[in-house]
């Protein structure tokens, strides 16, 4: 095969495993993400890695800077938003300041992506099997008998009911479900490592939900895919995800198993979230409130950026900036009263 | 909880309602016989997916669809039968108000809280200015929102807010049925928790009778009385909340519940043991017919008996589920799971 000496990109599948850890797919290093031009930092300091196999959920309220932080991962940031500090390495490599060419050869081939609307992402006018074709055949290179072929196996993969049909139909004929699948398996397409779906079963019935998250466990299972998930539902989370990360106004504020997360919650705010998350179980209960309001985007605030609205704050956590400090297996928490324990025990 | 007295007549009584939309070959039955009471001081939540016509019938109890068959009664009143000057008058009282899943949208941009909260009393021809002040002050103060409010725009508040703001607007022109279409869908779930929480004690301290259009059934858990679930226009089954939560008398509901993420995992079933193992498959010819269970094309449990459509039968106080294997699905469901060992995934 020719050698295209124009691409700065080594070759990432020929590389094997990176050297920054077994199976590591995504890892973004103290992550700055400014917004309005630079005028305030909506995510500061995140990092965080995701490993081959492995679903990780990002959850927390609307503004808490997790579509930010999955944007920057997939190097789709909004306008006037920009990395400011830190990095984010895609297996082993570092794409942090990679130029808009290189990017779009890392979508799709190495990156996968689904998002809240999947409607608004696919051409009204074209069918759907089309539309998967395209990809096939530009990222790929396959002739136009093998793009159907492969278009109908993965239709049939993310389980579409009838694949031959749907290939023909056009987006409004396919209910909302369906449109999701469709935007999975072209996300899918190219053997990506990580698929990255942010809140992609907001829009969706329960029912259908249930389906669209075995679809994720099973492409996990199968194909050792990586997935970062985000929502602002914490049950969604616990019930899909290996691993939790909590967002509270730009930062993160505990992560964990989702075992520990939901049974041993460290941080007041993830503990705050379990309490108003929907349980699911069906029996009449309280419905509790976090008092108070998150701070606005881009605020400063020293020490503990909860601490106003939590209800076990002491002045220390207003003294100064709070280290995310580990608590467990994997279990980090960013709180002084963690911090306290680790210290006494 | 405020049990319904025994033989007060409800305040809302829907009677056997069919719905079309559309007419020709484009004429599509979004609502089969549909009957529903609700009795004042009572929270009724409506359950059922996308396309099951859960607003289609709210459109309907507030006069924007017209029944094809049946009847609407609003407090004894055949308000569906009302015509032109008359059914103005009656939308112009605000008896019944609704309240619309998405704020930023079904309020209008341009006009500030105080002018969307007065517009209903507006309408309904109240001109003194100063009642109007003091009405839409009060209605912000029963939902928690203060005068600084009153000069904002739908823009420049946030999302829980607005969602009050628009109970707010329904609430000033003391209705007597509220219908909340997906209320809490947009909001994430500290605003939610606070705006059912709202419309929980406003039943208690006005007296009002609501309607909570939901597909989270774990939230309605907490606040409503009565369950109503809809499947494909057709009410599949009705009951108190504590009853139908606990054993689910329809497949469906069994699904919808199944369905519901959860933090603890302590399901009587998975949603694999209730849904079609293959759904590919046809099943029976004479379940995909015309007269058929609506459910049956989706029920794992379907048999010959399934081509008829059940008719809604009460089955405990009130409590009624259209389902002709309601009593033996439970069972085939665990023989099932025992022949393939747990079906759950995790």
């Amino acid at each position: 095969m020719a050698i295209d000496n124009r691409n700065p990109l080594p070759d990432l599948a020929a590389r094997g495993r990176p050297a920054g850890g077994a199976d590591e797919v995504l890892r973004l290093d103290d992550l700055h993400v400014s917004v309005h031009d630079g005028a305030a930092t909506a995510v500061r300091g995140v990092s965080l890695v995701v490993r081959a196999g492995e679903i990780v959920g990002l959850v927390g309220e609307s503004g808490s800077g997790k579509t930010l932080t999955c944007r920057a991962a997939l190097g789709v940031l909004p306008a006037g938003c920009a990395v400011e500090r830190g990095s984010v390495s895609f297996a082993g490599l570092d794409v942090t300041s990679l130029s808009r060419r290189d990017w779009e050869r890392l979508h799709g081939d190495h990156l996968g992506a689904v998002f809240q609307d999947p409607a608004s992402y696919l051409n009204p006018v074209l069918t759907v099997g089309g539309q998967l074709t395209e990809v096939l055949r530009v990222k790929l290179g396959l002739g136009r008998r093998a793009a159907h072929r492969r278009a109908v196996d993965l239709f049939e993969a993310v389980g579409l009911r009838q694949p031959g049909r749907v290939f023909h139909q056009i987006p409004a004929e396919l209910s909302g479900g369906m449109l999701q699948r469709v935007m999975i398996a072209i996300a899918i397409s190219c053997g990506p490592q990580l698929l990255v779906a942010d809140e992609p079963t907001t829009a969706l019935d329960v029912t259908i939900q249930a389906e669209v998250l075995e679809l994720l466990q099973r492409l996990r299972d199968e194909r050792g895919l990586a997935v970062l998930f985000v929502s602002h539902d914490l049950a969604v989370i616990t019930e899909l995800c290996d691993r939790i990360v909590v967002f509270y106004a730009g930062e993160i504020v505990e992560s964990g198993s989702a075992e520990e997360i939901t049974r041993r919650p460290r941080h007041p705010y993830t503990q705050a979230l379990l309490r108003v998350a929907s349980v699911g179980d069906f029996r009449r209960r309280e419905l509790e409130v976090i008092a108070g309001q998150p701070p606005r985007v881009g605020e400063d605030i020293t020490g503990c950026r909860f601490a106003a609205r939590c209800p076990v704050a002491v002045p220390q956590c207003w003294a100064g900036p709070v280290r995310s400090v580990p608590v467990g297996d994997e279990h980090q928490v960013r709180c002084v009263h963690a911090l306290r324990a680790v210290v006494t025990s | 909880m405020t049990a319904a007295p025994a033989g007060a007549p409800p305040l809302l009584a829907v009677e056997s309602v069919d719905v079309t939309l559309g007419r020709g070959w484009r004429a599509n039955q979004v609502l089969s016989g549909v009957d529903l009471d609700v009795w004042p001081g009572e929270i009724v939540g409506l359950v059922g997916e996308t396309g099951s016509g859960k607003t289609t019938l709210a459109r309907t109890v507030v006069g924007l669809v017209t029944p094809r068959q049946g009847r609407i009664l609003l407090d004894g009143l055949p308000i569906s039968a009302l015509r032109r000057r008359a059914r103005r008058a009656e939308r112009r009282g605000g008896h019944v108000q609704l309240v619309f899943q998405d704020p930023l949208r079904s309020l209008d941009p341009d006009l500030t809280v105080a002018e969307i909260v007065a517009e209903g009393l507006t309408i309904r021809g109240e001109a003194d200015r100063g009642q109007i002040r003091r009405r839409v002050t009060a209605a912000l103060d029963r939902v928690g929102l203060d005068a600084t409010v009153l000069e904002r725009t739908p823009g420049q508040i946030s999302g829980g807010q607005r969602q009050r703001v628009s109970i707010a607007r329904a609430l000033a022109v003391e209705p007597q049925l509220l219908i909340c279409d997906e209320p809490v869908s947009a909001l994430d779930a500290s605003s939610r928790n606070y705006v059912l929480r709202l419309l929980d004690e406003l039943r208690t301290s006005l007296g009002l009778a609501i309607v909570i259009i939901s597909h989270d059934l774990s939230s309605l858990a907490g606040i409503a009385d009565r369950i109503v679930v809809l499947y494909r226009g057709r009410i599949v089954e009705d009951g108190p909340v504590e009853r139908v939560f606990a054993t689910p008398r329809h497949p469906y509901t069994a699904l919808l519940m199944a369905s519901g993420p959860s933090i603890g995992h302590d399901r009587p079933f998975s949603p694999q043991q209730l849904r079609r193992a293959e759904p590919n498959s046809p099943g029976p010819a004479q379940l995909a017919g015309p007269g058929a269970c609506v459910f049956a094309a989706r029920c794992p449990f379907a048999g010959e008996v399934c081509a008829t459509q059940p008719a809604l039968t009460t089955i405990g106080e009130r409590w009624s589920v259209a389902c002709h294997r309601s009593d033996q699905w439970e069972a085939l469901a665990q023989s099932a799971t025992h022949q393939e060992g747990p079906a759950h995934a995790r």
